[in-house]
């Protein structure tokens, strides 16, 4: 329809943050409302506002990993399911990895906004479940193929005129470990969308549908017009790296990962042209998960202020060949997919590094790092189901350190309470502090990881490690050295072993898993580290004193907790 | 002992108000406040005042003080050596804190530096079980070692959280008693005393900050009640809380962590009375300064009030609350949404060729461009002043003569020439666009928690509020705007009209229909006899004493609570029973949405223990029911009327009660300007409010 208005500045910034509250107003009913500790405490959710041409018009988010995977998932699904069979008060429910979704957990309720009859776009919201059924507790695992990770939901209509289809609402709940927490966790999902609903409704009723059409329309082209800007103040060139995910948790073969980035006039392009062809293990990411890594990296070269949506999402292009771990086809399993997308993160941002050399970190712990388990509660037989993601090491920078036991690129869920989980379920964290001289030394060391051990005194509970790093540390940057490798065991009967770091093991009471996550990469040279910064370290306790001698060149005298100058010169003098 | 003295230390400047408390005269006034040592700005203040209502310091009966030395000391980095013990194993809970980036896309991100170095962090052998079982006993000598160490480092102050201590604190107390004893020097927080409730990061957070800043605190108070003494001030000395009661200076010496908000909460006190007084228990206030502009709600007569807030957070929000910024504390605050839209926010034109304003401010200094002061970037104010809504001589009385034309060459130069918009036009669109972000304020404040603003009154105040109060009414359909008298310091009134009050609470998790009567009433009876016990020190009656319950409930496997009030004394099952159904409609009001059938939990009790005290009378206003004086008109732009008006410009001062002032009209007074827009008119009611309500 042509429309002959004006475009007014003063209305657009308006109908603007207008329409970036209503995002967030979804955001807030979501996360409070939720049942699981995964969506409260963690916000492992996203919720989107699409136009009728189901482009993103608004977003709110805690966790990057779901930036644009939404703006690949959403066309898709409406797409499949036919706008023309939804209706004021629908919603439909999907998460099947090769209609555009990502992995089984994460689960989109969509729902069409219609205002005197038209549809003016929909919201959409995707929310990480702790489990939706499949081969272990928290669904999460090495499995060979998708069929074993859990229920598979093509777009089906879960809310039809406002009432909740019970049928496929109970064929899905009968599918699933922890039944209550995800009929909470739903029903918060479509108290979300029905926020969304609500206000966009509102906004039309006060300026009008037409209005609002226009300037969302007006909105995707500012925002494409500021993208394009940004890129062209980026230097122009072609950078490359690559990397690895260092097993696929069935062979030690090493995964391999190639990316390049192409940065020309106010074009970018990630390149994954090279990267190993798909395998039947937990390494695969779907092209919505590989292209929300692109959106992220793309995200942190420029101003922050940029909005996200279509406008943002229409620069970013990418080269994924089909059938290879960057975009698997059916039927490989993908719940290992954010491990390999948080790792090639990494990789992109060391092929920049050389290009942003004050911006790029060294190699971070860049990879999810799972801890699932359940199993049944003695006193109610219920079945449980417990998941949570360890925090690592950041890389060095290039004016400060790296942040010790912190999540990375993608990733920004925050731990779960000690207390709240003993209370909720039969498991006691007996220990979690940082790995002590797990930095990667440089100039600017990387940070810390973290050691979590989880005791179960009571039952035989099913324990799952989805993680990586257990090979080879982050690399470091500019001659800085990489963070100490992540290492996984089971203590049981006194005895302790190694576990793999995509494993599942049956525990018997009384035994106890053990995380230590990697330690990030260092920046620069190590033997330039500030002798005060490496005092500070060994004062507390963080880096030892015969490391900081041995690898810092810095002579601590742990009695006045000074540095002493005179050997740390001698000792620095040796090296140049 | 005829008078109350408020005295509120901001950031820029410290108010005093003075209400004489038989006839409710109230004198104002304001000095510059003095960072480096607050007490002096608080003296100067008090001095003054005395001076100008020429009163003997013997007759001031109370004073009440809004700080914000506890915010600064965190800030500033100036708290206390401070030492941590906890549960051996998760010495590094500060450290490791959430995990979480405060800001997603920042490569050069920083978490916030523990407020307690590594080395001064120590694990003790001792473990409970959640039901607070005793799974290992404590190590005494690992304590005595810790405490001995900690005083060869010389610390101040020592704070103890141990795991599961929310629900037995028996170990927690122990360990107090061996720091007292081998280390009587130390100030000891425990957690099971400052906030016991479970969530160890939380209660940690809040109990470190709790001691770091006791030693600041208890210096700072001590120093002003010393001073006070020594002009011959005898008056009882109180502080404001963050949840806005007020506490002795003795109580808030030892648990400052409960007055970080000190202030802010003081403007939505003011409302909430304003609001009682003329019988309004729903009430929005909406407080525009010179950076910021906040609103808070406040429904049957009390301000809503959150346990999840961040102390020195700079982070932005986002997704219901990107966090991990700042500290977090779980002692209870008045709920405020405070946006960067303030008099001094600047309007910029961004990359993509789209006008803004804010988050980045003038603030006082340079301060907007027709300050003079050397302000080069067009603000709020200016746009205001452009289009005739301020007086440029008759700003805070004339203090500052505003520079008309210097504001309109920076709008037109910075945003107007930019835009191929009238300088007119962008003015206007400056101050349309800061109304769409304060009207976003406050729909999160009241729709998005589920409140129809209609049924509420908007109480405007601070310099800026009242000159956009009537703009943002109509937006939100707000039948009723209340403007106070010198609404720039009614946030000081708000210190003069508030009640004694102790907050506790406990962790009691359990689920509804498995609850032992008996226990609920002895864990809410404990905690009243705290509070009795400290009301009765400060000589409260018990007729003026009075304990108010709740109870944090949430369904069964949720892992947020909602705060619902129990009404009486009593827990019968009939009493469960009305609590469970309050429970229902909040969380049908709150999130859209009840689950009758499902299982629900109480997780936390909380108790106030409130001590009444007698509110100062408003004086009432001669009143005269005929038409106001008119002070004198100018031009001044309305965009209902498509440009600039000549508009009738009235003195605040002149106005009787019953006055009716017809928008589109200007009202001045020497700290604040209310425009009254078309369609709305001005009535003055017995105290001299102002309530603008529209034809």
């Amino acid at each position: 329809m042509p429309h002959a208005e004006q475009i007014d500045p003063i209305r657009f910034e308006v109908i603007r943050n207008a329409l970036s509250e209503a995002t967030e107003e979804m955001a807030i009913a979501l996360r409070r409302s939720a049942y699981s500790t995964n969506i409260k405490t963690r916000a492992d959710f996203s919720c989107v506002l699409f136009d009728s041409r189901v482009r993103v018009v608004a977003q709110a988010f805690a966790q990057p990993v779901h930036l644009g995977s939404l703006s690949l998932l959403v066309p898709r699904m409406v797409e499949a399911y036919g706008a023309e069979n939804l209706g004021p008060g629908d919603a439909i429910l999907a998460n099947d990895p090769y209609m555009g979704g990502v992995h089984l957990n994460d689960i989109t309720l969509i729902s069409p906004v219609y205002h005197n009859n038209t549809c003016l776009g929909y919201v959409a919201n995707l929310a990480h479940h702790v489990d939706v059924g499949g081969g272990s507790p928290a669904s999460i695992g090495a499995f060979r193929e998708v069929f074993q990770e859990g229920v598979i939901i093509p777009p089906v209509k879960l809310v039809e005129r406002g009432e909740l289809v019970t049928n496929i609402f109970d064929l899905i709940l009968a599918q699933i470990r922890s039944k209550r927490e995800m009929a909470g966790d739903l029903r918060a999902q479509i108290a979300a969308n029905n926020t969304g609903v609500r206000r966009l409704c509102a906004l039309a009723d006060r300026i009008g549908g037409d209005t609002v059409s226009f300037y969302i329309r007006e909105l995707i082209a500012y925002t494409e017009r500021r993208t394009r800007v940004e890129i062209r103040n980026l230097p122009n060139g072609d950078f490359s790296a690559d990397g690895q995910v260092d097993n696929d948790g069935f062979t030690d073969r090493p995964v391999h990962l190639a990316a390049q980035i192409s940065i020309q006039s106010d074009q970018i392009c990630f390149d994954f042209t090279g990267s190993d062809v798909q395998r039947s293990a937990p390494v695969n990411s779907t092209a919505a998960m590989t292209f929300s890594a692109c959106a992220y990296v793309l995200k942190c070269l420029i101003d922050p202020d940029v909005p996200v949506n279509a406008g943002f999402y229409n620069v970013v292009q990418m080269v994924a060949p089909e059938g290879t771990v960057v975009n698997c086809s059916p039927h490989a399993p993908v719940v290992g997919g954010w491990e390999t997308q948080l790792r090639l993160t990494d990789v992109m941002l060391r092929a920049l590094a050389p290009a942003f050399p004050d911006n790029i970190p060294a190699g971070t712990k860049a990879m999810v790092c799972h801890a699932g388990f359940g199993g049944i509660i003695a006193s109610t037989g219920e079945y449980y189901c417990f998941l949570e993601t360890l925090g690592g090491g950041y890389g060095g920078r290039a004016a400060s350190d790296g942040p010790d036991a912190v999540q990375t690129h993608g990733q920004n869920t925050e731990n779960a309470p000690i207390e709240e989980t003993e209370i909720n379920y039969p498991v006691r964290i007996v220990r979690y502090e940082l790995v002590e001289n797990s930095e990667g030394p440089g100039k600017f060391r990387g940070g810390l990881g973290l050691r979590r051990d989880y005791l179960f005194p009571d039952h035989e509970a099913s324990f799952t490690i989805l993680a990586d790093r257990d090979r080879k540390g982050p690399r470091g940057l500019f001659g800085g050295k990489p963070g100490r490798i992540a290492s996984y065991f089971l203590n049981s009967n006194g005895k302790t072993v190694r576990l793999g770091s995509k494993t599942t093991v049956q525990l018997q009471p009384g035994d106890i898993v053990s995380y230590r996550t990697c330690g990030g990469g260092g920046y620069g040279l190590p033997a330039e580290r500030d002798p005060e910064r490496v005092l500070r370290d060994v004062r507390n306790g963080m880096v030892s004193r015969e490391r900081a001698r041995v690898i810092y060149r810095t002579e601590i005298d742990t009695e006045a907790w000074r540095v002493n100058d005179g050997e740390t010169m001698r000792l620095r003098s040796e090296i140049t | 002992m005829a008078y109350r003295l408020g005295i509120d230390t901001g950031g820029t400047f410290t108010d005093a108000t003075l209400i004489d408390e038989e006839t409710g005269d109230v004198h104002v006034g304001k000095v510059s406040s003095t960072p480096r040592d607050p007490s002096l700005g608080f003296m100067e203040a008090t001095r003054r005042i005395l001076d100008k209502a020429e009163i003997e310091p013997i007759e001031v009966g109370y004073i009440v003080h809004g700080t914000t030395v506890v915010t600064n000391a965190i800030i500033e980095g100036k708290t206390a050596r401070t030492g941590f013990i906890t549960t051996g194993g998760f010495r590094d809970l500060l450290e490791i804190a959430r995990q979480i980036r405060p800001s997603l896309y920042d490569l050069q991100f920083e978490k916030p530096r523990p407020l307690v170095p590594r080395y001064l962090c120590f694990g003790v052998p001792e473990r409970l079980d959640a039901r607070g079982n005793i799974l290992e006993s404590l190590n005494e000598k690992a304590v005595s070692a810790a405490a001995s160490q900690l005083r060869r480092e010389g610390v101040e102050s020592i704070a103890v959280c141990l795991l599961h201590a929310y629900t037995n604190p028996v170990h927690e107390q122990r360990v107090g008693e061996i720091l007292r004893r081998d280390f009587p020097e130390a100030m000891v927080s425990l957690s099971s005393e400052v906030s016991p409730e479970f969530r160890e990061y939380f209660r940690a957070s809040t109990t470190v900050i709790n001691a770091c800043i006791r030693p600041v605190a208890a210096r700072y108070l001590e120093n002003i009640q010393a001073r006070l003494r020594e002009e011959g001030l005898t008056a009882q000395l109180l502080v404001m809380q963050s949840s806005g009661g007020v506490l002795t200076f003795g109580a808030a010496a030892k648990k400052p962590v409960f007055l970080v908000e000190s202030g802010p909460a003081a403007g939505v006190i003011a409302a909430t009375y304003l609001g009682d007084t003329l019988g309004h228990p729903n009430v929005i206030s909406f407080d525009m300064g010179g950076t910021t502009a906040k609103a808070g709600l406040v429904q049957d007569g009390r301000p809503q009030v959150t346990k999840d807030y961040e102390v020195g957070a700079t982070a932005q929000a986002g997704a219901g609350g990107a966090r991990g910024g700042g500290y977090p504390i779980r002692t209870p605050v008045i709920d405020l949404v405070e946006i960067g839209a303030g008099g001094g926010s600047i309007a910029w034109i961004d990359p993509g060729g789209v006008l803004r304003v804010g988050p980045h401010s003038a603030g006082a200094d340079p301060g907007p461009v027709c300050y003079g002061k050397g302000g080069e970037e067009p603000t709020i104010t200016d746009a205001n002043l452009m289009l005739g809504r301020l007086n440029p001589d008759y700003f805070l009385g004339g203090d500052i003569a505003l520079d008309a034309e210097a504001a309109r060459k920076a709008i037109q130069q910075k945003c107007a020439d930019p835009l191929g918009l009238d300088p007119v036009e962008a003015a206007h669109g400056i101050v349309e666009i800061a109304n769409a972000a304060m009207v976003n304020a406050l729909r999160l404040v009241s729709v998005q928690r589920g409140y129809d603003p209609r049924e509420f009154v908007l109480v405007a105040f601070g310099g800026a509020g009242p000159v956009h109060a009537c703009r943002l009414a109509a937006e939100m359909e707000i039948p009723t705007t209340l403007i106070p008298m010198s609404p720039g310091t009614t946030s000081a009134m708000g210190l003069l009209v508030t009640d004694l009050k102790h907050d506790y609470s406990t962790t009691f998790i359990c689920q509804v229909d498995k609850l032992d009567l008996k226990e609920v009433a002895t864990a809410f009876s404990n905690m009243e006899k705290q509070g009795w016990a400290i009301l009765e020190e400060e000589g409260v009656q018990d007729k003026d004493k009075d304990f108010l319950r709740q109870v944090d409930m949430r369904y069964v496997g949720q892992s947020y609570e909602l705060t619902v009030p129990h009404s009486g004394t009593e827990f019968t099952p009939a009493g469960i029973e009305a609590l469970l159904v309050r429970f229902h409609r909040e969380h049908d009001r709150t999130y859209g949405y009840s689950a009758p059938e499902e299982p629900a939990e109480f997780v936390n009790l909380r108790l106030s223990a409130i001590g009444r005290i007698a509110k100062p009378r408003l004086r009432s206003l001669d009143s005269n029911s005929g038409t106001p004086a008119l002070k004198t008109s100018r031009p001044v732009y309305f965009f209902e009327r498509n440009g600039f008006v000549d508009c009738p410009i009235y003195d605040r001062y002149t106005l009787a009660a019953g006055n009716i002032v017809n928008g589109p009209a200007i009202v001045e007074e020497i700290d604040s300007t209310t425009v009254i827009h078309p369609g709305y008119r001005g009535t003055v009611d017995t105290y001299g409010n102002l309530i603008l309500t529209g034809e």
